[in-house]
């Protein structure tokens, strides 16, 4: 048998707090929040669903940005602990200040009594330490955005909010925070020069590499090897299905897979680019899929979650492949050295499968930028706000010159077994007049295009007239120049 | 200083402790050598347990101990209110809903434990069953009783009033099984000593829970404590003489050992009961002018064959509106489920909306405006009995809350108003609810220090009990609420009925006053003219501390005093996309009257979290049952949806506040489920006034609307 071209792994390590761990004897399932609450003695980060829904376990997860620290809210039932190879975890428990006194976030929980049964209040106060750290303002909006993932079943949320607009002029304690953020950025950057890291137990691995070549190499070597990036989904394969992954080989170290390039006609999208950083980016230049991005499961989601990763793991209904099939977006697939690049529709072949060869994971994603002529709308339609699965997401790209319309690329997730084309509504499109009876017959047509399915979100019927009058709506606002980028966008008065 | 006494806005003293993460919850407790306990819950809905092989989880690493029908000590049999619908697990091997405890894994860890629970592989012999609430509506069967009481209620005819109508309306509603869904899913730590049980519990009634573990492990009470240290919400979810509860405690005296059992959220929606969907039917008899001639409300309810829980959405339909003739009927559908039970805001919280729908077709058929239809069937007695109500300020609420939402600018037409691309709607309801009271207990003690000690056996849920107290001390003894320090929830301390039915203030606070009280006259007699004598007084007895007792319980009979309800006038505004018609809830007004209001900070996110309660019950919530399989299908928070902070628009929440002595000696009322009622109907009629589409069904469904 050959040499694997990788070394041996070196233990996992991390900052809790400021305490520097290191674990290499650990089930490479483990999550954050077990460990914190059973191993640490951490019990003020709490566990209410275990999914990611409730956001009770929200930690803040500080890595080193330039020059300074930077930190998200994340989820910690969801998040494994071998994820956090090289970055540090706070708590609730590490905001006071060594005095005791509280942290202005926590000042600001206080004063505006925006705690009643207390459970989900740690992950509120994480959630605001993660966007009060983040060094800028935010209005309304911007606060409602970042507390999406965090539930609360007793305030009706308005004294939380109400805390948040008042956190960044509540006299507290922060300056410990800032103290220790030198030294933990010092610490994370030398751990981060580790190149390969890992757990096991029981013949169960988790493989952390640090560069693609050893990512590609690892997977050659475990062809049944589940990829790991955000963790959002296969976190709940563990938490709720108790399922047992032999090996986990984690893309989330591998620096090069967590850029975005910005080349003259698209945006390279690497597999360990977050969500969060890639709805900046894209959102940059279609707004419509920022505004989608941003009802796109929550902040914690988005922080651990990445593009790729929503692209390769096939759901019918995850929210970024309608979009990037309308924009015929490409993905490059890597197997050892040998890459491939396909459309991000030819990806998805049937319900739970997908073009991808064992030992062969997505390296990155292409989108193209927004050419002149082209029109790009995008909607996301789900009885909740934020955090709720799409009944129907629908995206539409179109090229209108002198009132015609050039080229259509219709896609719609919740419509079928995978996110997919409507061939037919975009055949009645092309290369007719941009108008309303050129829309109406294009809807007659989708009908054809589609047989969703009836389930607890929505109904077959519904599903057919709302992705219809999506189109409609995307010509309406065409015609009148501009409306509510958002379906749902009902702000108060 | 202030002493922060009744009426202050005195900030949540358990704040800084819940914003440091160092309250602590059951599932928090230190172990002590604790084992973890797994229930295994039944996979069918009804039949028989044909085996139960427990051989690859018995030899499973960490394992202790497995409990099942066939090994588990028996039980004595549980009657304790609202905890007889939960039978004591592992007693037989009959299968009566999808969920039962089948078994219980006890192992080292709680991972262990769960990994083993999956090995437990157990066999059924399946019966046909019956989940399916719509397919069961024509074995509908009368209901007569609730809480030992008459639950329908008629007066006059409504036949021939309906016969007779110049105006007739007749709307349905269907509302949906809903679930809890407390923050904090519940956990219980039990351990067995010298022949005696210490249980704590995420439990609304340690009283309760003590009666039901006595009751069914054959203990004196005597010998059993239980506590509720903090509790991640409850909202009734949190009861007594569940299932898991039980078994911790029958675990804990075969092993000798600690036990902790802490259920996941998925368990959560079979281990406790939930809100049971209903089918509703009200029909309005009314003249021209708007004057009601009938009322009905015709309820059907899902229930259980476990139990015996009715959702009484009718009970507090007769003291709405002033009407010569009234006819509310309950019915209930027995289905093969686990038995529903109260969730916060039940009955009225269930029924008023159907009414208040109907009110507003009325007003539509006459071309009135709802609120001046309300106006004219203003209830100045109680209708039915001609009672006297208590201390009723309605007529402001209605006024100001017309007031603050700018009611009078609404345009009566719907679909008629719009920004931009969006229909605008505009709707208004009723909420009414019962005032509640049971017996409570509370001690307190004042040191030498004039530090001042409060106690008593109540829970605070999270809804501000532990701040509330304090001040109710502070205003009978005038020393400030930063100089006492609390005890609750304990069945150590003084005892008190459960936390539920919006009955804790008035019952717990008057207890205390009355403690307080009593402490203050002992002081007097020992010579204290106030807070600077209490020193002296303690010394003049030479004692360190002096403690007094309160108690407090209802008159005898209700009845003959003054009708007792907390109102309420709720408004609110939706706004629509009529081409994809999910409705969004732009702001909420609500004004309410409680009596008076001892926090108005503590009121005030009572009454908000009960409207999001209600835009939850309107738009989002529902539990849906598979009836291929019997069994709820979403038993997460994904697939359940509660509102996130973007599906609540701007609340404004005021008071018309005045004191009702006959309501308690505090002069308050119950408000914790005020701000639940009334809002659902409130959005589901300005849905109609956005869309000109009648509400049928909560959650409202978009498709409906399109």
């Amino acid at each position: 048998m050959p040499e694997s071209p990788v070394p041996a792994p070196a233990p996992v390590r991390f900052l809790l707090g400021s305490a520097p761990v290191a674990l290499a004897d650990a089930d490479p399932t483990l999550t954050l929040l077990e460990y914190l609450r059973e191993t640490a003695g951490r019990k003020g980060t709490k566990e209410g669903c275990a999914e990611g829904d409730c956001g009770a376990c929200t930690v803040a997860v500080g890595e080193p940005d330039g020059d300074r620290m930077r930190w998200r809210a994340m989820n910690a039932c969801i998040l494994f602990v071998g994820a956090l190879h090289g970055r540090q975890v706070l708590t609730v428990e590490d905001l006071p200040a060594p005095d005791g006194s509280l942290h202005p976030v926590q000042q600001a929980m206080v004063e505006n009594h925006a705690s009643q049964c207390g459970f989900c209040t740690p992950g509120f106060v994480m959630s605001l330490f993660a966007l009060y750290r983040q060094g800028r303002r935010v209005g309304r909006r911007g606060i409602g955005d970042a507390l999406a993932g965090n539930l609360c079943r007793c305030t009706g949320y308005g004294p939380i909010l109400a805390a948040a607009e008042a956190m960044w002029e509540t006299p507290g304690r922060d300056d410990h925070i800032a103290r220790q953020a030198e030294a933990a950025r010092t610490a994370l950057e030398e751990m981060a020069a580790e190149p390969l890291v890992g757990l096991a137990r029981d013949g169960r691995r988790f493989l952390a590499p640090r560069t693609a070549d050893q990512l590609a190499a690892l997977l050659l070597e475990h062809p049944d090897a589940v990829v790991l990036s955000g963790g959002t989904d296969v976190g709940l394969w563990v938490t709720k299905q108790l399922r047992q992954l032999p090996t986990i080989v984690h893309t989330g170290r591998v620096a090069e897979l967590a850029r975005i390039e910005d080349g003259p006609d698209a945006l390279i999208i690497g597999a360990a680019v977050r969500l969060s950083e890639a709805a900046t980016a894209i959102g940059a230049l279609y707004p419509d899929f920022g505004e989608v991005f941003r009802r796109y499961g929550s902040a914690q989601v988005r922080n651990a979650g990445t593009l790729c990763g929503n692209v390769a793991n096939g759901s019918p209904i995850g929210d970024s492949p309608p979009g990037l099939i309308a924009l015929g977006a490409e993905m490059t697939l890597r197997r050892g050295d040998t890459r491939r690049r396909i459309p991000v529709e030819a990806f998805f072949i049937d319900y739970g499968k997908q073009d991808r060869q064992p030992s062969e994971f997505v390296e990155s994603i292409t989108v193209p930028k927004p050419r002149p002529g082209w029109l790009f709308r995008m909607f996301k339609l789900s009885k909740r706000f934020d955090q709720d699965i799409s009944a129907v997401c629908g995206a539409f790209h179109l090229e209108v010159a002198d009132g015609t319309v050039r080229s259509a690329r219709v896609a719609y997730g919740g419509m079928a077994a995978t996110p997919r084309r409507a061939l037919r509504a975009e055949a009645a499109l092309v290369g007719r007049p941009w108008s309303e009876p050129t829309v109406r017959a294009a809807m007659a047509a989708m009908a054809e295009d589609f047989a969703p399915i009836t389930d607890m979100r929505a109904s077959a019927w519904y599903r057919q007239e709302a992705a219809a009058n999506l189109l409609l709506k995307v010509y309406l606002d065409s015609r009148d120049g501009g409306a509510p980028s958002s379906v749902l966008d009902c702000e108060a008065a | 200083m202030t002493t922060g006494g009744i009426g202050m806005a005195v900030a949540r003293r358990d704040g800084p402790a819940k914003v440091t993460g160092a309250a602590r919850y059951v599932a928090d407790t230190p172990l002590r050598g604790a084992l973890h306990a797994v229930v295994v819950p039944a996979t069918r809905p009804k039949g028989r347990i044909a085996a139960i092989d427990t051989a690859a989880a018995a030899a499973a690493p960490g394992v202790v101990h497995i409990l099942t029908h066939a090994n588990a000590p028996r039980l004595g049999r549980v009657s304790v209110v609202l905890a007889e619908d939960s039978l004591p697990p592992l007693q037989d091997d009959r299968v009566r809903y999808e969920g039962q405890p089948v078994a219980l894994v006890v192992a080292e860890s709680a991972g262990q434990a769960a990994e083993a629970a999956r090995l437990v592989r157990v066999s059924y012999h399946e019966e046909p069953f019956a989940t399916d609430f719509d397919a069961g509506l024509d074995r509908a069967e009368p209901v007569a009783t609730f809480f030992g009481q008459p639950l329908d209620t008629a007066w006059g005819d409504f036949d021939a009033a309906w016969a007779a109508a110049e105006v007739r309306v007749e709307t349905s509603l269907a509302t949906s099984d809903r679930h809890h869904n407390p923050i904090e899913p519940m956990g219980v730590f039990a351990s067995w000593a010298d022949g005696a049980l210490l249980v704590e519990a995420s439990t609304q009634g340690v009283s309760e829970l003590r009666e039901a573990l006595a009751q069914a492990l054959g203990l004196d009470e005597a010998r059993i404590r239980v506590r509720s240290p903090f509790l991640g919400g409850g909202f009734g979810a949190k009861g007594w003489g569940l299932p898991h509860q039980l078994l911790a405690a029958m675990a804990t005296r075969v092993l000798g050992r600690p036990v902790r059992l802490v259920l996941s959220r998925a368990q959560s929606y079979t281990e406790h009961g939930y809100q049971p969907a209903t089918r509703q039917t009200v029909r309005l008899a009314a003249r021209a002018d708007g004057t009601l001639t009938g009322l009905a409300h015709d309820v059907v309810a899902a229930g259980a064959f476990v139990g015996d829980y009715i959702e009484a959405a009718g009970w507090d339909t007769a003291p709405l509106y002033a009407t010569p003739s009234l006819r509310v009927r309950h019915r209930r559908v027995r289905l093969d489920r686990l038995s529903p039970s109260a969730m916060r805001s039940p009955f009225g919280g269930v029924g008023i909306p159907a009414v208040e729908i109907a009110m507003d077709a009325l007003a539509h058929a006459l071309d009135m405006d709802p609120l001046a239809l309300r106006l004219r069937n203003y209830a100045e007695v109680e209708p039915g009995t001609g009672r006297p109500f208590s201390a009723r300020r309605l007529r402001e609420c209605y006024e100001e809350g017309a007031r603050r939402f700018g009611w009078a600018d609404r345009p009566r037409a719907p679909r008629s108003l719009r920004d931009g691309g969006l229909l605008v709607g505009q709707g208004m309801a009723t909420a009414i609810l019962r005032a509640f009271r049971f017996p409570a207990a509370a001690r307190v003690a004042i040191d030498r220090n004039g530090h001042v000690h409060v106690e008593t056996g109540s829970h605070d849920v999270g809804q501000g009990l532990s701040t509330i107290l304090p001040q109710i001390v502070a205003d009978a003894l005038g020393v400030p609420v930063d100089r006492m320090s609390l005890g609750i929830g304990d069945t150590a301390l003084p005892r008190t009925t459960f936390t539920g039915g919006s009955s804790t203030t008035m019952s717990v606070g008057s207890a205390v006053q009355a403690a307080a009280r009593a402490l203050r006259e002992k002081l007097a007699d020992a010579g204290a003219n106030g807070p600077e004598g209490y020193a002296g007084a303690l010394g003049a007895l030479s004692v360190d501390r002096l403690a007094a007792d309160g108690a407090y319980a209802p008159e005898g009979d209700e009845a003959a005093g003054p009708a007792l309800f907390s109102y309420g006038a709720v408004f609110a505004e939706v706004a629509v996309d009529p081409d994809l018609p999910v409705p969004r809830v732009r702001r909420v007004v609500g004004v309410y009257d409680a009596g008076r209001i001892l926090n108005p900070v503590t009121a005030r996110s009572q009454m908000t979290g009960g409207i999001v309660w209600g835009i939850g019950q309107a738009l989002l919530e529902r539990s849906e049952t598979d009836s291929r399989l019997g069994r709820f299908l979403s038993k997460n928070l994904s697939g359940y949806l509660v509102p996130v902070n973007a599906d609540v628009g701007e609340i404004d929440v005021a008071f018309i506040e005045g004191d009702d002595p006959h309501a308690s000696p505090l002069g308050a009322r119950g408000i914790g489920e005020l701000g639940g009622i009334g809002i659902a109907a409130a959005i589901a009629n300005a849905v109609f006034h956005a869309t000109g589409v009648r509400v049928r069904e909560f959650p409202i469904r978009p498709e409906h609307l399109l």
